[in-house]
């Protein structure tokens, strides 16, 4: 009996796994949007949300945009979360892609959605050649970075953007670019990526820049060894990493709430406060999918313990 | 000479009203080239390329290894021979990247070209599958043609009229343009990647058994890992380990919370792990590398 029933745990028809994965996780997607779930930040994430939270007022945060709609889950919950951040402390950005020629595109579609959020809440849109510039799509990383890293002024010099009348000026006009004469002049630099360009950077400008990544949960075990060597200053890794970077713009890091309770805390370093994103939407893609994301892993985990189950009481019955 | 022209496609002042014709010039050239190394004779297209590869390779090599002057700043004079060939090469760096991007953009037209080739060549012979040719052949033309339309309407005949963020300003092409590229590419897209999902489900539930010391091994870290992924458990344990341990964040049983048992794990066995790796596969691209720049390589073009 008890091998009969060992045998069905160990061969459950994978259809059948199917349905209760995709049921399972499109029930959580729409009841469960925008739970709040209780975190402890990582590490990596918190030195992300600091280098995000410092960048001085006067210097462009540059954005390498490497992703595409096939890690959409992950890269544009990541993305939107680090527009929300700059957006919301008015820091001006440069974003450009080294990576798939699609990545232009839906980086102009991630900052058009958070410049949607910021008009239902009654803030100011962030405007192209004022706030910010996309320089579009650079092919050959590695050979880009090298030129980015040995001068930016060539390396760009002959990109145009329509200002403000819709006059096309050298994007050194502008006014996110105009104090930039090299790429250590910039605040940060953000990787968002779901291959390998973030091991590019590292190589060719991790030296002249504060370099931070934000990467798929495939991609992050990679980074790792980089944020261990201090060559990646703060990394947002998959789901994880967006959900923590929402969880800090609404609580701060450090930083105590009223009744004086501290959400997140950093005891490694103390000396850091950090409050809250100052306006805007903190919450998103990251809240909305990380429910769904519990699901699918504790599934992951019962089939796992099932199967096993399975076959040790299947080796017990054949052993009798 | 070559190396100007091929370079000028992208240097090109975007001002020059004639920056049309020197990219179709451009173009052409590399075009021309490139049919010239393929008549090139079998025995001295080897010795081409090895040239061309050694060169620039040479550039780089010495990029890195000549000594630079340091705080060499903008209009100042090199003092000898040394520095002024490391001021040589630095200012030649804009000029080999431009050159190498501009190459890197005629392996698009490549591409262009070796999917026609293989496509048409199925088509015309009925080969098995030959109908998915012709949906990839249409496809790639259909989005080929939106896309520059679209392009054109908003760069130039309509530019003062069409708004990219705003969707009532655009024409039929520009909508029919957004529909192939973010209702169908992007959608379709997301949705292969996705598929991903249900094979590692169905892969961990079949192949993850603990048969011997070192599959228990994997299993128990993969799970440390996976739990530590799920916050509201993180959360959960954390607190109970933070209630045994009396609020005390220094107390030895805080080495127990999830979060640092699994960056336990991740610092001091993954990524050692990983660098071993990395380690191991860089000394084989740098003696790739070698063999590539000196030559030495049989396969491939130089062949």
């Amino acid at each position: 009996m008890s091998g009969f029933n060992a045998d069905k745990l160990q061969k459950i028809d994978r259809r059948w796994l199917y349905v209760i994965l995709i049921v399972s996780v499109a029930i959580t997607l729409l009841v469960g949007k925008g739970t709040e779930i209780p975190v402890y930040p990582d590490d990596s994430s918190k030195d992300l949300y600091i280098t995000l939270m410092n960048v001085p007022e006067d210097k462009p945060v540059f954005i390498q945009s490497d992703w595409t709609n096939s890690t959409r889950g992950e890269s544009r919950g990541q993305m939107m979360a680090l527009l929300r951040v700059l957006m919301s402390n008015n820091r001006k950005f440069v974003i450009y892609s080294m990576g798939d020629p699609q990545a232009p595109q839906v980086a102009r579609d991630a900052i058009r959605m958070v410049n949607e959020e910021r008009r239902k809440e009654g803030l100011d849109d962030f405007k192209s050649w004022e706030d910010y510039i996309e320089l579009g799509n650079f092919p050959n990383a590695e050979n880009s970075l090298n030129a980015l890293g040995n001068n930016i002024r060539s390396a760009w010099g002959n990109r145009r953007r329509p200002d403000t009348t819709g006059v096309d000026r050298s994007v050194f006009e502008s006014p996110v670019l105009a104090n930039v004469q090299k790429v250590s002049d910039c605040g940060a630099y953000v990787v968002v990526t779901a291959s390998s360009t973030i091991d590019f950077a590292v190589e060719r400008i991790s030296d002249k820049v504060n370099l931070n990544a934000m990467v798929t949960g495939v991609v992050g075990p990679t980074v790792l060894p980089y944020k261990r060597a201090g060559q990646v200053k703060g990394l947002a890794i998959g789901l994880k990493g967006v959900y923590d970077m929402e969880y800090m713009m609404k609580y701060g890091l450090n930083h105590q709430l009223e009744g004086g309770v501290i959400k997140v805390d950093y005891p490694q370093k103390p000396e850091v406060s950090l409050p809250p994103v100052p306006n805007g939407q903190t919450f998103g893609q990251g809240a909305t999918n990380y429910l769904s994301l519990h699901i699918a892993l504790g599934l992951m985990i019962l089939a796992i313990i099932l199967g096993n189950v399975g076959m040790f009481v299947g080796r017990k019955g054949g052993k009798k | 000479m070559i190396t100007n022209l091929l370079s000028l496609g992208w240097d090109v002042n975007p001002t020059d009203p004639n920056k049309w014709f020197i990219i179709l010039g451009v173009m052409l050239a590399g075009g021309v080239g490139a049919f010239l190394l393929s008549k090139a004779p079998t025995s001295s297209r080897r010795s081409i390329i090895v040239a061309f590869t050694f060169v620039s390779g040479l550039f780089w090599v010495l990029k890195y290894l000549w000594p630079e002057p340091i705080a060499f700043r903008e209009g100042d004079v090199p003092r000898n021979g040394i520095e002024g060939f490391g001021k040589y090469l630095t200012d030649g760096v804009p000029f080999v990247s431009t050159l190498a991007q501009t190459l890197t953009a005629f392996l698009l037209g490549l591409g262009i070209f070796s999917l026609l080739r293989v496509h048409l060549t199925k088509i015309s012979r009925k080969q098995k599958d030959w109908q998915f040719s012709v949906i990839l052949l249409i496809s790639l033309v259909t989005v080929c043609f939106f896309g520059y339309w679209d392009w054109i309407l908003f760069n130039f005949r309509m530019k003062d009229v069409l708004v990219s963020d705003d969707p009532s300003t655009w024409t039929w092409v520009n909508q029919v343009q957004d529909i192939l590229f973010d209702g169908l590419l992007q959608n379709m897209d997301a949705a292969m990647f996705s598929l991903i999902a249900f094979f590692i489900f169905s892969a961990a539930y079949r192949a993850f058994r603990i048969r011997s010391v070192e599959s228990s091994l994997l299993m128990v870290s993969a799970l440390i890992v996976m739990l530590s992924l799920m916050g509201a458990l993180t959360f959960v344990w954390n607190s109970a380990v933070l209630q045994a341990s009396g609020g005390n964040p220094v107390h030895f049983l805080s080495n127990f919370r999830l979060d640092t048992i699994a960056g336990w794990v991740q610092s001091n066995v993954q990524v050692p792990a990983l660098r071993a790796l990395e380690f191991g596969v860089g000394l084989g691209a740098l003696a790739m590398g070698l063999r590539l720049w000196l030559g030495l390589e049989r396969g491939g073009v130089s062949q």
